[in-house]
């Protein structure tokens, strides 16, 4: 029995500390998958000009906005989850997704996996990933200097074909 | 009734996060979109995006699913997670 656990949350987490949770009391599973999805800091020419003269007293300049549907976010990554525990066999599954306004650099996303074997891992942890990418409802925002508007990231039609290949 | 939700992009655009629609003579989400759709200009353009995805009672569906009185029905933009 797959022990799964989902988090969808504003707050921040830290990766070094999950780790150690999906270890903990867990001599069984000779593998752990990790994988955590950071904020790319994918519009240079914004953060050069609002980072140096940021007013808010040194903290990190918010430049994604991520939106998601409260309820249907947790159930869908739950979802995926199973699927990843029916088709291999796992001793832990920890899904985190952040929402709300992140800085460059900041972790979004968290897929932790253990296994008995490096494979199963390693195929579980992608697979969540690219279903993920897919099924779950979030949507990015980049916003723009000043913070006013800011600009929707269009789907990729390359992550849905990715689902091919499961 | 049968409550609507709307998310991101589509939410910006029509100004609406959320209503709710009569049940009585929709029985599918297509006819649930047309119905939207007739609300004005702004909802017809926005609800012609082929690309919008659809779920019902929080799961992804699409436009020959059944909808009824009390369910929960959100349209969005193709999601952009991870």
């Amino acid at each position: 029995m797959t022990d799964i656990s989902i988090v969808v949350q504003a707050e921040g987490f830290d990766p070094g500390a999950e780790y150690n949770a999906l270890r903990r009391e867990n001599t069984s599973d000779g593998a752990t998958a990790i994988f955590v999805g950071n904020v790319r800091d994918f519009s240079p020419a914004i953060s050069a000009t609002t980072a140096p003269d940021s007013s808010s007293s040194g903290s990190a300049v918010a430049v994604m906005e991520l939106e998601h549907y409260p309820g249907m976010a947790e159930s869908a990554l739950d979802a995926i989850a199973r699927e990843a525990a029916e088709r291999w066999p796992l001793g832990r599954v920890r899904v985190i997704h952040r929402y709300g306004r992140l800085a460059a650099g900041d972790e979004i996303v968290f897929v932790g996996i253990t296994s008995a074997h490096r494979q199963a891992a390693l195929d579980a942890c992608a697979f969540i990933m690219d279903f993920l990418k897919s099924r779950a409802p979030f949507w990015k925002k980049e916003l723009t200097a000043g913070g006013s508007a800011g600009q929707w990231v269009e789907a990729k039609k390359s992550d849905e074909s990715a689902l091919q290949k499961w | 009734m049968i409550k609507v939700l709307f998310f991101a992009g589509l939410r910006e655009q029509l100004d609406c996060d959320s209503l709710e629609v009569e049940a009585g003579g929709v029985s599918t989400l297509g006819e649930l979109r047309e119905v939207l759709s007739s609300k004005g200009d702004t909802w017809r353009v926005a609800l012609a995006n082929e690309r919008l995805q659809m779920a019902c009672n929080q799961e992804l569906s699409h436009g020959d699913a059944a909808v009824r009185d009390g369910d929960e029905v959100a349209f969005f933009p193709p999601v952009t997670g991870g």
